[in-house]
């Protein structure tokens, strides 16, 4: 069968492209960061090492316009399209598919994400989409399903392959029932790089500080916490599903070698911690992977590693540390069951920081209870972390209810939803009710990007000079000019509302 | 020490004291140091978190499987403690039998352990081995807490034997 993986560009008025691939909210940029899917990399090497032919169809990455990305897919006459769905391009998707069916019509269209698996109905109902696959495990589901489909014709009907729900007609819908939870990720290939045009995805990406990087195969699936409120890795039928550390750092030595990468980032919701944490640090160092001028990356929590494992992870030549620092105030941190207190921030950034890691932190703000005083704790926290370098670096955003996550089903249960439109989801906007006027919320986010052009925050920057670590220099020289840029876009994207 | 893990509680919802059932990992971070506890050190707990629950109002009629490996029965303990007149079936895969915590908290018929290392040199016997010759209830509601292969393992058979997907609840160990 021919098998399309594709990501449309999704355009909006301002001319700025949609970023959408998994763990990732939709956001628009006019440059944006291409991210690699890389669940649906794997989908794709797993069908094609099945004997299908797969097209990558990343019309994003590819810089392709929206023309012609249908006119080449249409011309590629595939059996099956594949698409990743999330709250605010559901619209686009359901028209985009309507279109497609009109050129292509006996090519079934199968929708993935969070959103859809949270409504398959829904999608049913609003698009001609073919099959909602509710699985996160897209790669073993979809080899299954295609194998399912391969040369029958009554497979809507006879497949039994758990987490799908099927069209049989324009109303009549078919449930297999619930997915899987947990799969065994050594089962899955791991990315073939070729086949999804890697370097596609190596530069635009500004957490990189040394390119072209790459990111790894992810360990775990999902978030092994998996309690956030606002994140769409919590559910009660949702798990997380690990690989063998040897596995990936066979895949990471793989990289460094043949692709000659200079940075590998593990968008893992969490990455390993404790023992496999500790392991994984010890085999790039018995591999001499640290001595190759690569730089690691991974998502954490607050809490999750301890001085002994950071300290190793340093020594084997990891960098960036994403953190998860939605909030200052402990009510807050409760409200989205966060699990970690703001008393232990400080000495986990000072950790990283002793030993040279650089953590970044992603903060919200936005949400529906979200008092002045709680806006300003975090805003005041945050300049005091970054003025005594226990962050290096930080993105804002609005704190989007999407994908009918906890916090969204609570918004609409509380009656905060200003909105029914998904397109409003982009996180460009507040949507919920708040007790300060939005604006208030647009220029914390205004006040936060600041810091980074605060004398204090660069003064400090010059002083880890005085460490001669190659990546202080890197830093300051070669990401800080690159961020200046990216900064600008943020404060366009999350403020540009407070002017209407 | 400023580090977070996440335990199951092991006591009952009711009971006058919270406890957690830790193994000590040797090379660990965390349970090292909790195994060295006294009374009277202050340990920090936070939460509780997650949907590894029973349903708040249970139905008579449900049947529960639980199926655990090594402390992974702690949740069961509460489970089972919480609800006196809970019907279930409690498999429990250990590696030597003093793992068998608390034997005597469960109904001598609805406790099935699996013994993989046993001391006596016999042959040991994993749960997932257990389970697969065993005669389930697909209408049953299946609650799974341990090590991922289990669960990996254990989700195959409980689909094979025509459980859906939708009665298995888990929760993996890392």
């Amino acid at each position: 069968m021919r098998i399309a993986i594709s990501y449309p560009p999704i355009i909006n008025e301002h001319g700025q492209k949609a970023m959408v691939s998994q763990n990732r909210n939709v956001q628009f940029f006019k440059k944006p960061t291409y991210l690699l899917p890389v669940i649906h990399a794997q989908a794709a090497t797993s069908v094609r090492n099945s004997g299908h032919t797969v097209l990558w169809d990343d019309g994003n990455a590819q810089l392709k316009s929206y023309k012609d990305w249908l006119n080449d897919l249409v011309s590629w006459k595939p059996d099956v399209i594949v698409f990743e769905s999330t709250t605010p391009v559901m619209k686009f998707y359901w028209s985009t598919s309507r279109q497609i069916k009109e050129l292509l019509p006996s090519t079934t269209i199968i929708m993935t994400g969070y959103h859809s698996m949270r409504k398959p109905e829904e999608t049913l109902e609003k698009s001609p989409i073919d099959v909602v696959l509710r699985s996160n495990n897209i790669d073993f589901v979809l080899k299954r399903l295609v194998e399912h489909m391969d040369g029958n014709p009554f497979w809507r009907m006879s497949c039994n392959i758990e987490g799908l729900t099927f069209r049989i007609s324009d109303s009549e819908f078919r449930s297999t029932g619930n997915f899987v939870q947990v799969e065994p990720l050594d089962d899955t290939p791991l990315i073939d790089r070729n086949l999804v045009q890697w370097r596609n995805y190596a530069y635009e990406n500004g957490n990189f500080l040394q390119t072209p990087g790459t990111y790894a195969t992810s360990v775990i699936r999902d978030c092994m916490f998996g309690k956030c409120t606002f994140c769409r890795y919590n559910g009660p039928d949702l798990t997380f599903s690990m690989m063998s550390v040897q596995r990936s750092l066979d895949e990471y030595e793989s990289l460094i070698n043949d692709c000659g990468v200079k940075e590998i980032f593990d968008d893992s919701g969490v990455w390993y911690r404790g023992r496999e944490a500790r392991e994984f640090a010890r085999g790039i160092i018995e591999r001499g992977l640290h001595k190759r001028n690569c730089y690691f990356g991974l998502n954490t929590r607050f809490e999750y590693l301890d001085e002994e494992t950071i300290k190793l992870m340093a020594e084997a030549n990891f960098r960036f540390v994403l953190l998860g620092f939605e909030a200052a105030d402990d009510e807050t941190l409760q409200r989205l069951n966060k699990g970690y207190q703001m008393e232990h921030v400080e000495r986990c950034l000072t950790w990283m920081t002793k030993y040279g890691l650089h953590p970044h932190l992603t903060i919200m703000v936005g949400y529906y209870w979200q008092t002045k005083e709680q806006l300003e704790l975090t805003v005041n926290t945050v300049r005091d972390l970054m003025f005594r370098g226990l962050a290096r670096t930080l993105q804002v955003t609005i704190c989007t209810p999407l994908d009918y996550t906890p916090y969204h089903q609570e918004c609409i249960n509380n009656g905060v939803l200003i909105t029914e439109d998904y397109d409003d989801h982009d996180m460009s906007k507040l949507i919920v009710k708040t007790p300060l006027p939005h604006e208030e919320y647009y220029q914390a986010i205004r006040t936060i990007y600041a810091i980074s052009f605060h004398p204090r925050f660069l003064l400090r920057q010059v002083q880890f000079l005085l460490n001669f670590r190659k990546r202080d220099w890197q830093f300051l020289f070669t990401y800080g000019i690159r961020a200046l840029r990216r900064v600008r876009q943020h404060v366009f994207n999350l403020t540009r509302n407070s002017k209407r | 020490m400023g580090i977070n893990r996440e335990y199951s509680m092991y006591s009952a919802a009711n009971d006058e004291f919270i406890d957690f059932l830790i193994r000590d990992i040797g090379d660990g971070i965390v349970s090292p140091r909790l195994a060295t506890c006294k009374p009277g050190d202050l340990v920090e707990i936070g939460g509780p978190y997650g949907n590894f629950c029973l349903p708040q109002t249970l139905i008579a009629d449900d049947v529960y499987i639980f199926i655990a490996t090594g402390t992974g029965i702690a949740p069961f303990h509460s489970f089972v403690k919480t609800y006196p007149e809970l019907r279930y079936t409690l498999f429990h895969g250990v590696r030597h039998k003093e793992e068998m915590y608390d034997r005597k908290d469960y109904a001598q018929e609805s406790y099935t352990v699996a013994v993989s290392l046993p001391e006596d040199g016999s042959s040991g016997l994993r749960i997932t081995e257990t389970i697969r010759t065993t005669v389930l209830d697909p209408r049953a509601v299946y609650y799974l807490c341990g090590n991922r292969l289990m669960i990996t393992d254990a989700i195959s058979i409980l689909r094979d034997k025509g459980v859906p997907g939708g009665s298995i609840f888990t929760e993996t160990f890392f």
